[in-house]
């Protein structure tokens, strides 16, 4: 921020704004005020809640009355600031996303709510809250051809392309699949409880439970229990997947993905619209994963690690504020590999890699584990049982041969699975690697993107004569997967990680 | 590649951190362990702290020998861990910054720290401690004269 100090940005925000800021400070509290007014034993509780609401609103539209934000000669200018004055400047070439949501209030008024990403990671860097459709377009045009200088702007090129776009019977699919049904009852649990209706709900219950005939249920015999207990677990099963598909279809309505010059652009949603970008020279990787469920329907899921989402940002707080990069949620296998050659532009896919296998001993490793994991398991499940009081029964020695015997046969079946499913290849520009016994994965990662490469080798890879092989991009947080291959030969994982550090020789020597 | 060690004046330092570690953990336990008396205890700490000094001794120099590092066009490649062995290699390109930094121990002994920052992810700060400090600085200047790429 060395130059330019007098450019003042000269831009204000929509003059709505102050709903927002309103709304979004109101939303934080709505748990708590809900549960004020309602359950609140005061009667002026309404004029309390007026007394709050009062400074909020002058707080809020002074910020509105001061915020100026403006396109300045190097960078996007904002200006805000209650009583402490903040001047950002973000330079251009430096602003990686533009990330435009629009609920159902910004919808019905017209509006949105940008937020503008840097590659330092974690958090948006500013986000405008909120702006009228024309000027969010005017701050796109403006930053992006800004940003690249004539040869992109200028070409024609500049045509939205549809990659992909789902439709609602993809979108059932996907619920079906994904498992967010959990998501909406743990947040409906979250506010019941909050709201203090398990107490009320609790009483009932067990006033219900004394008048009902819960004698008729223990009369009914083990095999009807049994029976109502299954009925329930699949009513609860099938709702849970019922919501989920009901999520999907709101969340991920209208599901579109556009190619715009070196932008992808994503945009979804029924109540609140998301646009997003990705910038093609910014994705750092491609996962593609396959659960058990995608393939009884065919389909992957596909998304990509952006460099700048990375919470490697000392806070680490924002860790869950990143989104997850989808390029399809949910799409075929051949969708999804030429979704890949679009998202990466730099590596060849014409032809199958050449898919290499783990060390021969890789299978027998793994089965050990499962032995040492399962005795442990055991043990720790009969000395507990045994030294509690009241437990429901004591495991003899038989149990522990059954349970032992299960599990021996689901840790032979996951080791025999996981070496079967898991190779790596090594091409000229790019590093595959595909694992998972049941959700079978699949990272793409090309090799001008590599940032470090990691050997290591514990002692019991040592005594193997094995060592593991992994890689550091700039994208993907550090608790999301990369490339790391185990169990691979010691000769091969140390050539192969000789490989990718002097990736530069291969990709020039093509 | 050719690797080679760092200066073995780290191992003192090394040595002289483990043991102010030591001699805390041991102050706080004998604070907290003795007004409960019995021989026992007495004894068991001597024992513990006798075997703390022994490990303080024998483990830098151990730690020192897998410690290596080797530059070459590419970049730096770095070896270490005794019984988790890992190495790393970075390419120059993909440098960000560096920082030698040196504590009053290592000055003390006149070595240093040399710090190297990537965009990754995971590794975004590896070190390479260990180096006498004007070969620290003479390996940063080295590694970064010919990294001019973004580095993403």
């Amino acid at each position: 921020m060395a130059s330019e100090t007098d450019f003042q940005p000269e831009l204000r925000l929509h003059p709505l704004s102050w709903l927002f800021a309103l709304a979004t400070f109101i939303r934080q509290f709505i748990v708590p005020v809900i549960a004020f007014m309602i359950f609140g034993a005061r009667n002026d509780a309404e004029l309390w809640g007026a007394l709050i609401l009062v400074p909020l609103l002058v707080g809020a539209l002074w910020q509105q009355w001061l915020y100026r934000y403006g396109f300045g000669p190097r960078g996007l200018v904002i200006k805000e600031g209650l009583f402490f004055r903040n001047l950002r400047q973000i330079e251009y070439p430096r602003i990686e996303n533009i990330d435009v949501k629009r609920g159902l209030l910004h919808r019905l008024l017209g509006v949105a709510e940008v937020s503008i990403a840097t590659s330092t990671g974690g958090k948006a860097e500013a986000t405008i809250r909120v702006l009228s459709l024309e000027a969010t377009q005017e701050l796109r045009d403006q930053v992006f051809n800004r940003g690249r200088p004539a040869p992109t702007h200028a070409a024609p090129a500049a045509q939205d392309e549809v990659l992909l776009q789902l439709p609602p019977a993809e979108l059932i699919r996907y619920g079906l699949i994904d498992n967010r049904g959990m998501i909406v009852v743990a947040a409906l649990f979250g506010f019941l409880y909050q709201a203090g209706t398990f107490e009320i709900s609790r009483q009932s219950a067990a006033v219900w439970f004394e008048q009902s005939q819960l004698s008729h249920l223990a009369a009914l015999g083990i095999a009807m229990q049994a029976g109502l207990a299954l009925a329930g677990l699949v009513t609860f099963v099938l709702t849970l997947r019922l919501l989920s598909v009901g999520f999907a279809l709101v969340t991920l309505f209208d599901f579109t993905l556009t190619r715009h010059g070196q932008d992808l652009r994503v945009r979804h949603g029924l109540l609140t619209r998301l646009a997003l970008t990705l910038r093609i020279p910014r994705i750092q990787s491609v996962h593609q994963t396959q659960s058990l469920l995608h393939r009884l329907f065919g389909r992957v899921s596909l998304r990509v690690d952006l460099a700048g989402d990375s919470s490697s940002s000392q806070d680490g707080k924002q860790q869950s504020q990143v989104r997850t990069r989808w390029l399809a949620p949910i799409c075929t296998p051949m969708q999804a590999k030429a979704l890949m050659a679009v998202a990466l532009p730099d590596v060849d896919f014409a032809g199958e890699p050449n898919w290499q296998p783990l060390a021969p001993h890789a299978r027998q490793r793994l089965f050990r584990q499962s032995v040492y994991f399962a005795t442990f398991v055991a043990a720790a499940i009969t000395l507990a049982l045994h030294l509690l009081p009241e437990a429901p029964f004591e495991p003899d020695a038989r149990w522990i041969v059954a349970f032992l015997a299960v599990m021996l046969v689901l840790g032979w079946w996951r080791a025999d699975l996981y070496v079967k499913h898991t190779r790596w290849a090594l091409t000229p520009d790019a590093v595959l690697f595909r694992y998972g016994w049941l959700t079978r994965r699949l990272i793409v990662t090309p090799r001008n993107r590599l940032q470090s490469v990691q050997l290591t080798a514990s002692p019991f890879d040592r005594r193997h004569r094995m060592a593991n092989v992994s890689v550091d991009t700039a994208g993907g947080s550090a608790m999301s997967d990369r490339i790391a291959i185990r169990f691979l030969p010691r000769r091969i994982a140390r050539a192969l990680a000789l490989r990718l550090y002097h990736s530069h020789i291969d990709r020039a020597g093509r | 590649m050719q690797t080679s060690t760092t200066d073995p004046a780290i191992i003192s330092v090394w040595r002289w951190q483990w043991l102010i570690a030591l001699f805390i953990v041991f102050l706080v336990a004998t604070a907290t362990l003795l007004p409960r008396s019995g021989s026992l205890w007495a004894s068991a700490l001597i024992v513990l702290g006798l075997s703390g000094v022994l490990l303080v001794w024998l483990w830098p120099p151990t730690y020192y020998r897998h410690l290596r590092y080797g530059v070459d066009a590419t970049g730096i490649v770095i070896e270490r861990g005794v019984l988790w062995r890992s190495h790393i290699a970075l390419p120059r390109a993909r440098i960000q910054h560096t920082d030698v930094s040196q504590g009053p121990l290592q000055r003390r002994y006149g070595v240093g720290t040399l710090k190297l920052y990537t965009a990754g992810s995971r590794h975004t700060m590896i070190e390479l401690p260990g180096l006498a400090h004007p070969d620290a600085i003479a390996l940063r200047d080295a590694l970064l004269a010919e990294s001019t790429t973004s580095g993403v």
